[in-house]
Protein backbone atom coordinates (compact mmCIF):
# COMPACT_ATOMS: atom_id res chain seq x y z
CA UNK A 1 0.00 0.00 0.00
CA UNK A 2 1.29 3.49 -0.81
CA UNK A 3 1.63 5.88 2.17
CA UNK A 4 -1.43 7.87 3.24
CA UNK A 5 0.02 11.24 2.23
CA UNK A 6 0.58 9.95 -1.30
CA UNK A 7 -2.98 8.69 -1.62
CA UNK A 8 -4.31 11.99 -0.31
CA UNK A 9 -2.11 13.97 -2.72
CA UNK A 10 -3.29 11.94 -5.69
CA UNK A 11 -6.94 12.28 -4.61
CA UNK A 12 -6.49 16.03 -4.25
CA UNK A 13 -4.98 16.26 -7.74
CA UNK A 14 -7.76 14.09 -9.13
CA UNK A 15 -10.37 16.37 -7.56
CA UNK A 16 -8.56 19.54 -8.67
CA UNK A 17 -8.25 18.42 -12.28
CA UNK A 18 -12.02 17.95 -12.31
CA UNK A 19 -12.77 21.51 -11.20
CA UNK A 20 -14.03 23.98 -13.82
CA UNK A 21 -10.91 26.24 -13.82
CA UNK A 22 -8.57 23.30 -14.48
CA UNK A 23 -10.83 21.84 -17.17
CA UNK A 24 -11.19 25.25 -18.80
CA UNK A 25 -7.43 25.79 -18.85
CA UNK A 26 -6.97 22.45 -20.62
CA UNK A 27 -9.81 22.74 -23.08
CA UNK A 28 -9.88 26.43 -23.97
CA UNK A 29 -7.57 27.33 -26.85
CA UNK A 30 -7.28 30.99 -25.81
CA UNK A 31 -6.82 30.01 -22.15
CA UNK A 32 -4.05 27.50 -22.72
CA UNK A 33 -2.25 29.07 -25.66
CA UNK A 34 -2.71 32.57 -24.23
CA UNK A 35 -0.92 31.43 -21.06
CA UNK A 36 1.76 29.70 -23.10
CA UNK A 37 2.38 32.87 -25.16
CA UNK A 38 2.47 35.09 -22.07
CA UNK A 39 4.84 32.66 -20.35
CA UNK A 40 7.23 32.85 -23.34
CA UNK A 41 7.02 36.65 -23.61
CA UNK A 42 7.50 37.07 -19.87
CA UNK A 43 10.49 34.73 -20.05
CA UNK A 44 12.03 36.81 -22.82
CA UNK A 45 11.72 40.04 -20.80
CA UNK A 46 12.74 38.50 -17.45
CA UNK A 47 15.74 36.63 -18.87
CA UNK A 48 16.49 39.48 -21.27
CA UNK A 49 16.86 42.04 -18.47
CA UNK A 50 19.33 39.72 -16.73
CA UNK A 51 21.18 38.92 -19.97
CA UNK A 52 21.76 42.64 -20.63
CA UNK A 53 23.02 43.20 -17.07
CA UNK A 54 25.26 40.10 -17.11
CA UNK A 55 26.73 40.92 -20.53
CA UNK A 56 27.57 44.45 -19.36
CA UNK A 57 29.28 43.11 -16.23
CA UNK A 58 31.25 40.68 -18.41
CA UNK A 59 32.54 43.61 -20.47
CA UNK A 60 30.07 43.99 -23.36
CA UNK A 61 28.89 47.57 -24.09
CA UNK A 62 31.46 49.17 -21.74
CA UNK A 63 29.97 52.64 -22.32
CA UNK A 64 26.90 51.71 -20.23
CA UNK A 65 27.47 53.13 -16.71
CA UNK A 66 27.36 50.30 -14.13
CA UNK A 67 25.74 52.69 -11.67
CA UNK A 68 22.70 53.06 -13.97
CA UNK A 69 22.12 49.37 -14.74
CA UNK A 70 19.51 49.25 -11.99
CA UNK A 71 17.26 51.28 -14.29
CA UNK A 72 16.68 48.12 -16.33
CA UNK A 73 14.95 46.56 -13.33
CA UNK A 74 11.39 47.48 -14.43
CA UNK A 75 11.94 45.25 -17.49
CA UNK A 76 12.81 42.32 -15.23
CA UNK A 77 9.89 43.00 -12.92
CA UNK A 78 7.52 43.19 -15.89
CA UNK A 79 8.80 39.82 -17.08
CA UNK A 80 8.51 38.25 -13.63
CA UNK A 81 5.02 39.73 -13.21
CA UNK A 82 3.94 37.98 -16.42
CA UNK A 83 5.86 34.72 -15.99
CA UNK A 84 4.52 33.86 -12.52
CA UNK A 85 0.75 34.16 -13.12
CA UNK A 86 0.95 32.55 -16.57
CA UNK A 87 3.04 29.75 -15.07
CA UNK A 88 0.47 29.24 -12.31
CA UNK A 89 -2.27 29.01 -14.97
CA UNK A 90 -0.28 26.35 -16.86
CA UNK A 91 0.07 24.50 -13.56
CA UNK A 92 -3.71 24.78 -13.05
CA UNK A 93 -4.15 23.07 -16.41
CA UNK A 94 -1.83 20.12 -15.78
CA UNK A 95 -0.75 19.99 -12.10
CA UNK A 96 0.01 16.26 -12.04
CA UNK A 97 2.06 16.48 -15.22
CA UNK A 98 4.41 19.07 -13.67
CA UNK A 99 4.46 17.96 -10.03
CA UNK A 100 5.34 14.34 -10.84
CA UNK A 101 8.25 15.37 -13.10
CA UNK A 102 11.65 15.94 -11.40
CA UNK A 103 12.61 18.30 -14.25
CA UNK A 104 9.90 20.70 -13.03
CA UNK A 105 11.76 21.07 -9.71
CA UNK A 106 15.06 21.56 -11.58
CA UNK A 107 13.37 24.41 -13.43
CA UNK A 108 12.00 26.02 -10.25
CA UNK A 109 15.40 25.69 -8.53
CA UNK A 110 17.18 27.20 -11.56
CA UNK A 111 14.82 30.18 -11.72
CA UNK A 112 15.03 30.69 -7.95
CA UNK A 113 18.83 30.49 -7.92
CA UNK A 114 19.13 32.80 -10.94
CA UNK A 115 16.91 35.37 -9.20
CA UNK A 116 19.02 35.10 -6.02
CA UNK A 117 22.27 35.56 -7.98
CA UNK A 118 20.72 38.55 -9.74
CA UNK A 119 19.73 39.99 -6.40
CA UNK A 120 23.24 39.48 -5.02
CA UNK A 121 24.65 41.27 -8.08
CA UNK A 122 22.13 44.06 -7.61
CA UNK A 123 22.96 44.58 -3.96
CA UNK A 124 26.73 44.47 -4.54
CA UNK A 125 26.96 46.35 -7.76
CA UNK A 126 23.83 47.93 -9.13
CA UNK A 127 22.44 49.65 -6.07
CA UNK A 128 21.87 53.35 -6.25
CA UNK A 129 24.63 53.81 -3.66
CA UNK A 130 28.21 52.72 -4.09
CA UNK A 131 28.47 51.03 -7.47
CA UNK A 132 31.78 49.23 -7.74
CA UNK A 133 34.46 50.77 -9.92
CA UNK A 134 36.03 49.02 -12.86
CA UNK A 135 37.94 46.85 -13.38
CA UNK A 136 35.38 44.68 -11.63
CA UNK A 137 36.61 41.98 -9.25
CA UNK A 138 36.50 38.50 -10.74
CA UNK A 139 33.98 37.28 -8.12
CA UNK A 140 31.41 39.70 -9.61
CA UNK A 141 32.15 38.56 -13.16
CA UNK A 142 31.85 34.96 -12.00
CA UNK A 143 28.37 35.73 -10.62
CA UNK A 144 27.33 37.24 -13.95
CA UNK A 145 28.55 34.12 -15.75
CA UNK A 146 26.73 31.90 -13.26
CA UNK A 147 23.57 33.94 -13.80
CA UNK A 148 23.71 33.30 -17.57
CA UNK A 149 24.25 29.57 -17.00
CA UNK A 150 21.33 29.35 -14.55
CA UNK A 151 18.96 31.13 -16.96
CA UNK A 152 20.04 28.80 -19.78
CA UNK A 153 19.35 25.84 -17.47
CA UNK A 154 15.96 27.31 -16.49
CA UNK A 155 14.95 27.70 -20.14
CA UNK A 156 16.21 24.26 -21.13
CA UNK A 157 14.50 22.48 -18.23
CA UNK A 158 11.31 24.42 -18.97
CA UNK A 159 11.36 23.31 -22.59
CA UNK A 160 12.09 19.71 -21.56
CA UNK A 161 8.87 19.63 -19.50
CA UNK A 162 7.00 18.97 -22.73
CA UNK A 163 9.07 15.82 -23.34
CA UNK A 164 9.98 14.31 -19.95
CA UNK A 165 6.68 13.95 -18.09
CA UNK A 166 5.58 10.47 -17.00
CA UNK A 167 1.95 11.15 -16.13
CA UNK A 168 -0.38 13.65 -17.80
CA UNK A 169 -3.37 13.60 -15.41
CA UNK A 170 -3.94 12.20 -11.93
CA UNK A 171 -6.45 9.69 -13.36
CA UNK A 172 -3.55 8.08 -15.28
CA UNK A 173 -1.95 7.15 -11.92
CA UNK A 174 -4.71 4.59 -11.41
CA UNK A 175 -3.53 2.61 -14.44
CA UNK A 176 -5.38 1.65 -17.60
CA UNK B 1 8.79 23.62 -52.06
CA UNK B 2 7.85 21.13 -49.34
CA UNK B 3 9.63 18.33 -51.19
CA UNK B 4 12.75 20.38 -51.86
CA UNK B 5 13.06 21.35 -48.18
CA UNK B 6 12.34 17.81 -47.00
CA UNK B 7 14.89 16.31 -49.42
CA UNK B 8 17.46 18.78 -48.13
CA UNK B 9 16.60 17.77 -44.56
CA UNK B 10 17.07 14.08 -45.39
CA UNK B 11 20.27 14.44 -47.42
CA UNK B 12 21.96 16.85 -45.00
CA UNK B 13 21.32 14.56 -42.04
CA UNK B 14 19.27 17.27 -40.30
CA UNK B 15 16.17 15.08 -40.33
CA UNK B 16 18.06 12.27 -38.59
CA UNK B 17 19.59 14.68 -36.07
CA UNK B 18 16.22 16.26 -35.20
CA UNK B 19 14.55 12.86 -34.81
CA UNK B 20 17.31 11.45 -32.61
CA UNK B 21 16.47 10.96 -28.94
CA UNK B 22 17.00 14.56 -27.73
CA UNK B 23 17.35 16.34 -31.09
CA UNK B 24 14.11 18.27 -31.21
CA UNK B 25 14.00 19.36 -27.52
CA UNK B 26 17.69 20.39 -27.56
CA UNK B 27 17.25 22.56 -30.65
CA UNK B 28 14.04 24.06 -29.19
CA UNK B 29 15.92 24.96 -26.01
CA UNK B 30 18.59 26.72 -28.08
CA UNK B 31 15.83 28.56 -29.98
CA UNK B 32 14.30 29.81 -26.68
CA UNK B 33 17.73 30.85 -25.34
CA UNK B 34 18.35 32.73 -28.60
CA UNK B 35 15.08 34.63 -28.35
CA UNK B 36 15.89 35.62 -24.76
CA UNK B 37 19.28 36.95 -25.89
CA UNK B 38 17.56 38.86 -28.71
CA UNK B 39 15.11 40.53 -26.29
CA UNK B 40 17.98 41.08 -23.81
CA UNK B 41 19.91 43.08 -26.42
CA UNK B 42 17.75 44.42 -29.25
CA UNK B 43 14.73 44.55 -26.91
CA UNK B 44 16.69 46.43 -24.24
CA UNK B 45 17.93 48.92 -26.84
CA UNK B 46 14.32 49.37 -28.04
CA UNK B 47 13.04 49.91 -24.49
CA UNK B 48 15.75 52.54 -23.94
CA UNK B 49 14.63 54.36 -27.10
CA UNK B 50 11.07 54.20 -25.76
CA UNK B 51 12.16 56.00 -22.59
CA UNK B 52 13.16 53.24 -20.13
CA UNK B 53 16.45 53.57 -18.23
CA UNK B 54 16.90 57.24 -19.05
CA UNK B 55 20.43 58.41 -18.33
CA UNK B 56 22.09 55.41 -19.97
CA UNK B 57 23.38 56.78 -23.30
CA UNK B 58 21.47 55.09 -26.15
CA UNK B 59 24.65 54.73 -28.18
CA UNK B 60 26.27 52.87 -25.28
CA UNK B 61 23.43 50.30 -25.18
CA UNK B 62 23.87 49.90 -28.93
CA UNK B 63 27.05 48.01 -27.94
CA UNK B 64 24.78 45.06 -27.04
CA UNK B 65 23.62 44.72 -30.64
CA UNK B 66 26.38 42.30 -31.85
CA UNK B 67 25.05 39.83 -29.25
CA UNK B 68 21.57 40.45 -30.59
CA UNK B 69 22.82 39.52 -34.05
CA UNK B 70 24.31 36.35 -32.54
CA UNK B 71 20.91 35.52 -30.97
CA UNK B 72 19.22 36.18 -34.32
CA UNK B 73 21.66 33.96 -36.22
CA UNK B 74 21.23 31.17 -33.64
CA UNK B 75 17.46 31.37 -34.05
CA UNK B 76 17.54 31.57 -37.84
CA UNK B 77 19.78 28.48 -37.90
CA UNK B 78 17.71 26.49 -35.39
CA UNK B 79 14.56 27.67 -37.18
CA UNK B 80 15.84 26.18 -40.45
CA UNK B 81 16.43 22.87 -38.63
CA UNK B 82 12.73 22.80 -37.60
CA UNK B 83 11.54 23.87 -41.05
CA UNK B 84 13.39 21.25 -43.11
CA UNK B 85 12.46 18.48 -40.65
CA UNK B 86 8.71 19.01 -41.07
CA UNK B 87 8.17 21.54 -43.90
CA UNK B 88 4.44 20.87 -44.34
CA UNK B 89 3.83 21.77 -40.68
CA UNK B 90 5.28 25.23 -41.27
CA UNK B 91 4.70 26.28 -44.88
CA UNK B 92 0.91 25.84 -44.67
CA UNK B 93 0.66 27.29 -41.18
CA UNK B 94 -0.81 30.81 -40.86
CA UNK B 95 1.14 31.43 -37.63
CA UNK B 96 4.43 30.59 -39.37
CA UNK B 97 3.54 32.75 -42.38
CA UNK B 98 2.72 35.72 -40.16
CA UNK B 99 5.90 35.11 -38.18
CA UNK B 100 8.00 35.35 -41.37
CA UNK B 101 6.12 38.47 -42.45
CA UNK B 102 6.82 40.15 -39.10
CA UNK B 103 10.49 39.18 -39.39
CA UNK B 104 10.46 40.87 -42.80
CA UNK B 105 8.99 44.05 -41.30
CA UNK B 106 11.61 43.93 -38.52
CA UNK B 107 14.30 43.61 -41.20
CA UNK B 108 13.00 46.64 -43.12
CA UNK B 109 12.86 48.52 -39.82
CA UNK B 110 16.57 47.77 -39.29
CA UNK B 111 17.31 49.40 -42.67
CA UNK B 112 15.11 52.37 -41.75
CA UNK B 113 16.86 52.68 -38.38
CA UNK B 114 20.42 52.76 -39.73
CA UNK B 115 19.49 55.01 -42.66
CA UNK B 116 17.46 57.65 -40.79
CA UNK B 117 17.63 57.19 -37.01
CA UNK B 118 21.07 55.99 -35.97
CA UNK B 119 22.82 59.39 -36.30
CA UNK B 120 20.13 61.05 -34.17
CA UNK B 121 20.46 58.34 -31.52
CA UNK B 122 24.27 58.56 -31.55
CA UNK B 123 24.22 62.27 -30.75
CA UNK B 124 21.23 62.27 -28.38
CA UNK B 125 21.47 63.70 -24.86
CA UNK B 126 21.16 60.72 -22.44
CA UNK B 127 18.91 62.68 -20.07
CA UNK B 128 16.53 64.10 -22.70
CA UNK B 129 13.35 62.57 -24.13
CA UNK B 130 14.24 60.06 -26.87
CA UNK B 131 13.81 61.57 -30.38
CA UNK B 132 10.45 60.76 -32.05
CA UNK B 133 12.07 58.87 -34.93
CA UNK B 134 13.87 56.65 -32.41
CA UNK B 135 10.60 55.98 -30.58
CA UNK B 136 8.92 54.94 -33.84
CA UNK B 137 11.74 52.60 -34.88
CA UNK B 138 11.86 51.11 -31.37
CA UNK B 139 8.09 50.58 -31.18
CA UNK B 140 8.07 48.85 -34.60
CA UNK B 141 11.03 46.66 -33.61
CA UNK B 142 9.69 45.63 -30.22
CA UNK B 143 6.19 45.13 -31.63
CA UNK B 144 7.56 42.89 -34.38
CA UNK B 145 9.62 40.73 -32.02
CA UNK B 146 6.77 40.33 -29.54
CA UNK B 147 4.62 39.34 -32.53
CA UNK B 148 7.27 36.91 -33.77
CA UNK B 149 7.43 35.16 -30.37
CA UNK B 150 3.62 35.04 -30.19
CA UNK B 151 3.33 33.55 -33.68
CA UNK B 152 6.11 31.10 -32.91
CA UNK B 153 4.13 29.83 -29.94
CA UNK B 154 0.97 29.63 -32.06
CA UNK B 155 2.58 27.37 -34.68
CA UNK B 156 1.52 24.28 -32.70
CA UNK B 157 -2.01 25.69 -32.32
CA UNK B 158 -2.51 26.13 -36.07
CA UNK B 159 -0.82 22.87 -36.97
CA UNK B 160 -2.03 21.65 -40.38
CA UNK B 161 -4.08 19.84 -41.53
CA UNK B 162 -6.35 20.24 -38.50
CA UNK B 163 -6.59 23.95 -39.01
CA UNK B 164 -7.64 25.56 -42.20
CA UNK B 165 -6.99 29.18 -43.17
CA UNK B 166 -8.36 31.05 -46.20
CA UNK B 167 -5.03 31.51 -47.93
CA UNK B 168 -3.04 28.42 -46.96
Amino acid sequence: MPPTWYVEAVETLLWFEGTPPSIWMRESGPGFFGSLILHSLGMAFLVGAHVATDLRILGVAPGVPLSLLYRLRPMGWLGLGVVVPSGVLLLVAYPTKALTNPVFYVKLASVGSALLVGRALGVGLLGRAGAEAEPLPSRIKAKAGLSLLLWALAITSGRLLAYTYHVLLAADLYGP
Amino acid sequence: MTDVLFEFGLESGIHALMNSAWGWPAVESAHFIGLSVLIGTVGVFDLRMLGLARGIPMIALHGLIPWGVAGYVLNAATGVLFLVSAPDQYLFNPAFQLKLALMGVAGLNVLFFYRFVFAVVRDADPAADPPPSARIAAAVSLGCWVGVITCGRLITYFRPPYHWCPWC
